[in-house]
């Protein structure tokens, strides 16, 4: 077993206790620019100290969006995160000043820089670090407090899946996502357009008939929207390492979802109200817009994430090496061949229940070591590589319904 | 599951089983749960092999569930991939990759 850790050793799970009452495995500093105008030299002023907790977000837009509004709030707002710098070009349409007192009444240190009225690049530049190394210095200082599974949200995602997946690493997840589930944890899962082929399964989970009724819903609306769109979820990576159509991939999927009832459908930015399983609706309301509702796996995540993730768990069958830029990830792989190749890279190889010398409730021990190890500030893979991958682009929701998170 | 073991049958009543490793032209796939047959053709890792024959216009069924349509008579033994199977959703096999 991998750092020597199981669920039952918790005794170094500790955190930081946020003025909302969660608490978040890492003390981040983001470093957060509000339009690409101000992306190089919020880069450069996180980049000296990247592997001292500054983590660099951003949204490229600069036409206004509540949606990406809500998943930077969300960010700057996460248990992750203790404090924040907010880099501005100064004509964006991005409301600034709003995010920054968000920011401001969530407890967190905070400072807006803005670009044009700062002196330009270098001043902006020196400025910013200034600030950061002081943060970091208090960051790093902060007191720890005990956390248990209780305190976590963990989200599921798999990505590059391949003919194993839904027999190996995804089921290794699902057993793992039941215990993590029995032990009070916050979990989710999500991409319904993976889901395309299991609606009526996923249906019948559901804690109340009405709440089946919208699951379903939400994944009709990804069929018709990627028919509209005319490209699903489905595509040359999937079909190199055997599987043959969407609603295979989605029986692959669907595995990562454990067999527990589901609690509820969440939008991205919206968090769970209680512990439980949830599912969330990674599709646009409304017609086709903006494109692609998912441009890549850091996208889905980031979303996630924005829902409060204090961790992923990120399978794949072709290999990936991501993080991301708030949450640790834990990557998972289906198969051993691709493991051998990335073992630098991924934390836990399904591919032994392939190969037979593990079953999946071994390799979900594995996992769940991986998550206790995580909550114990212990860095995963991706993480000590120095990934921060994020991902934000335009998408329009609409306000939930209310049978979509029954009381 | 054993050594000799290379392919899955996830469900009894499935018409497919999942290579667990490659399996090469005339070597027998053999499934832990019992029944066995020659691979026709290569089965790479991951892919599927007919356990009988599958008419065009049959389901491909694994786990129990239906994950295709079969768009063309597929013998048993044969591979089950995107040249015989299309989907009952979106079909995205004209993609293109590497």
């Amino acid at each position: 077993m991998n750092r020597g850790s199981s669920p039952k050793n918790t005794a170094n799970m500790r955190g930081y206790l946020r003025a909302d009452g969660r608490k978040g495995i890492r003390n981040f500093v983001v470093v957060a620019y509000l339009v690409e105008c101000a992306h190089h030299v919020a880069r450069q002023i996180a980049q000296p100290y990247q592997t001292a907790g500054a983590q660099l977000i951003g949204f490229p837009g600069c036409y206004p969006s509540d949606y990406a509004h809500r998943v930077m709030e969300a960010m700057c707002t996460h248990p992750n995160v203790g404090a924040v710098l907010l880099v501005s070009l100064g004509c964006e349409e991005f409301r600034r000043s709003a995010l920054l007192e968000a920011v401001e009444a969530s407890g967190r240190d905070a400072k807006l820089l803005v670009i044009q009225e700062c002196g330009g690049t270098r001043t902006a530049i020196d400025e910013g670090r200034r600030w950061l190394e002081q943060t970091l210095a208090a960051a790093h200082a902060a007191p720890t407090v005990p956390i248990s599974f209780g305190d976590l949200v963990i989200g599921t995602k798999c990505g590059g899946s391949d003919g194993l997946s839904g027999i190996t690493i995804n089921p290794a997840v699902g057993r793992a996502f039941d215990r993590l589930g029995d032990l009070g944890a916050t979990l989710m899962f999500e991409e319904t357009c993976e889901l395309i082929g299991c609606e009526d399964h996923l249906a019948k989970r559901a804690v109340t008939p009405e709440l089946g009724r919208e699951l379903k819903e939400a994944v009709a609306k990804a069929d018709r929207y990627y028919r509209d769109l005319g490209h699903g979820s489905f595509g040359g990576g999937n079909i190199k390492h055997g599987l043959s159509t969407l609603e295979e991939k989605s029986l692959g999927a669907y595995a990562k979802s454990g067999t527990r009832p589901l609690a509820g459908l969440i939008k991205p930015g919206t968090r769970p109200p209680h512990a439980g399983l949830y599912l969330m609706d990674t599709v646009n309301d409304g017609p086709v817009r903006y494109g692609i509702p998912n441009i890549n796996d850091t996208q889905t995540i980031t979303e996630m994430v924005a829902s409060g993730c204090h961790m992923i768990i990120f399978t794949t069958g072709a290999g990936s090496v991501v993080g991301q830029a708030v949450a640790p990830v834990i990557k998972g792989v289906s198969n051993s061949r691709v493991y051998q190749r990335l073992a630098d890279d991924i934390d836990v190889n399904g591919g032994t229940i392939a190969d037979g010398v593990e079953t999946v409730d071994d390799v979900a021990e594995r996992i769940l070591a991986e998550v206790v190890s995580l909550a114990s500030r212990i860095p995963s893979k991706s993480e000590s590589l120095g990934h921060q991958e994020f991902a934000l682009n335009y998408k329009t929701y609409e306000p939930a319904g209310p049978a979509c998170l029954p009381v | 599951m054993t050594g000799l073991t290379n392919m899955i049958i996830l469900d009894e009543g499935d018409n497919v089983a999942v290579a667990l490793r490659d399996i090469a032209a005339n070597e027998q796939a053999r499934s832990a749960s019992g029944p066995q047959l020659p691979a026709v053709e290569r089965i790479t890792q991951g892919h599927k092999i007919a356990l009988r024959h599958i008419a065009e216009g049959e389901a491909i069924i694994r786990l129990g569930v239906p994950v295709g349509i079969a768009t063309a008579p597929i013998e048993r033994g044969h591979l089950v991939h995107v040249h015989n199977v299309r989907s009952q959703y979106l079909n995205n096999d004209e993609d293109h990759y590497e």
